[in-house]
């Protein structure tokens, strides 16, 4: 029971709200960019707001935090990816742009964990953030290479007319840096970054005007977004049929897999209290819906959109928002203590 | 109606994804002009609402002189065999100043 009245925050509230006006098809719209403008306030947020107290804190924890970002990052994809070919129900192609998705984070997640955390007076740490930050390239980077690794193979197996849509791909070296490139400079990144950097190097004054806009309207802004959110993953539930029942359950478990990685690394390597330990969590159990399906359309077309889309805001964001968080919270009580 | 041309007008609907290189493509083909307007609708990759960066489509317009056609028409093509999801299709429309079209792009 206390598990649920955790989840009656705000929040968590509106995104329910949101799904339910859109699983009764009620005529409630918002405005086609309403989420993308949402998402750049709650980006530039979160990086002023962790950088400036970042600015604070311990560098050596911090670049610790960074590292262990990177190697989850790099690493979840490749379980990802190894639990999708066993599964046998996904082509490899598809297969590597599912797993980019769950190697990076979900900045919606993350967020909602931090109003779950406010709500109980739980404080946390200011390394999580930075890590939000770090571990949104890596995912796409592993998602290319796999994705690029799968087609020399399909070639490799004699496949005539595949391997002939191959030699077009033409993986060069100029295209795998521009995918690179893509990786590093995507959008949600620099804003994240340029805004940590903002808020660390600010003198405190001047931050202390800003608290108005990034403090104090945040949760209001973020109910808006996740009631957004909300009416999106019930317009891509509908898409169930299409992904299948072993694919559903992959987006059920991986938040599991990845989020016990993240319960471990954030509890017993990087000593983070409970409120850290569930965010670094989060940032395992998340999948990426706003920096890598655009990076996985581009690179990796072979691979159907509705696939990583309905899994990743369909299937595992709903989970992690409602169930993930909680069970995340609980096992990080008994791993701190 | 002497006062009409005939051109071409090729129509891609596709991902906004695609839409700086299809710029680059009609670009280096010769096109004069292009127009682009978002696009909701659904298909082989799924419904696209419009909603989010991912799934927003584009209407991408241009309009050629016929003998410049082809070689755009093998760009699209190579997109397609990529697996890229274009729609792609060649209207025959009547202009007014058929100059217009050949001059290049600012």
């Amino acid at each position: 029971m206390s598990a649920l009245s955790n989840l009656l925050i705000p929040a968590v509230l509106f995104f329910a709200l949101g799904f339910f006006a859109r699983a009764i098809k009620s005529d409630l719209r918002v405005p086609p960019d309403l989420a993308k403008v949402l998402s750049i306030y709650l980006l530039m947020a979160i990086g002023l707001h962790g950088g400036y107290a970042l600015g604070k804190a311990d560098l050596a924890t911090a670049f610790n935090s960074v590292l262990w970002a990177i190697i989850l990052g790099f690493t979840l994809p490749l379980i990802g990816y190894g639990l999708l070919l066993m599964t046998r129900k996904v082509d490899s192609m598809n297969a590597a742009a599912i797993a980019a998705h769950y190697g990076s984070v979900s900045a919606g997640t993350f967020l909602t964990a931090i109003a779950y955390l406010d709500n109980l007076n739980i404080s946390y740490e200011s390394y999580p953030v930075i890590m939000l930050a770090v571990m949104e390239s890596p995912a796409i980077i592993v998602g290319l290479l796999l994705a690029s690794w799968s087609r020399q193979r399909i070639a490799a197996t004699g496949n005539a007319s595949e391997a002939a849509v191959i030699r077009q791909h033409g993986m060069g070296d100029g295209q795998l840096g521009s995918l690179l490139h893509e990786a590093f400079t995507n959008g949600s990144v620099i804003l994240l970054i340029g805004s940590m950097v903002i808020g660390a190097i600010s003198g405190p004054a001047s931050m202390e005007k800003l608290f108005p806009f990034i403090d104090e309207i945040f949760m209001g802004v973020l109910c808006l977004f996740l009631f957004e959110m909300g009416m999106e993953a019930a317009r891509r539930i509908r898409e169930f049929r299409k992904v299948g029942t072993v694919l559903i359950i992959f987006g059920l478990v991986m938040p599991l897999i990845g989020g016990g990685i993240g319960l471990i690394v954030g509890a017993m390597i990087l000593n983070m209290s409970v409120g850290g330990t569930l965010l670094v969590a989060v940032l395992g159990a998340s999948a990426s819906y706003i920096a890598v399906p655009p990076a996985m359309r581009l690179a990796v077309p072979e691979a159907n959109p509705s696939f990583y889309l309905t899994l990743s805001l369909g299937i595992t964001f709903p989970f992690n928002v409602i169930i993930g968080i909680p069970v995340y919270h609980a096992l990080a009580e008994q791993l701190v203590t | 109606m002497q006062r009409l041309f005939p051109e071409k007008l090729v129509t891609v609907i596709t991902s906004d994804v695609l839409e700086e290189h299809l710029v680059g493509r009609v670009r280096h083909r010769g096109a004069s002009g292009y127009t682009i307007v978002r696009a909701r609708g659904a298909g082989s990759s799924g419904e696209q609402s419009g909603m989010l960066d991912i799934d927003t489509n584009i209407k991408f317009h241009v309009i050629m002189p016929t003998e410049r056609l082809s070689g755009l028409l093998d760009d699209l093509e190579q997109l397609i065999n990529k697996g890229h999801h274009l729609t792609v299709f060649v209207s025959d429309v009547s202009v007014l100043r058929p100059e217009k079209y050949t001059e290049a792009m600012e």
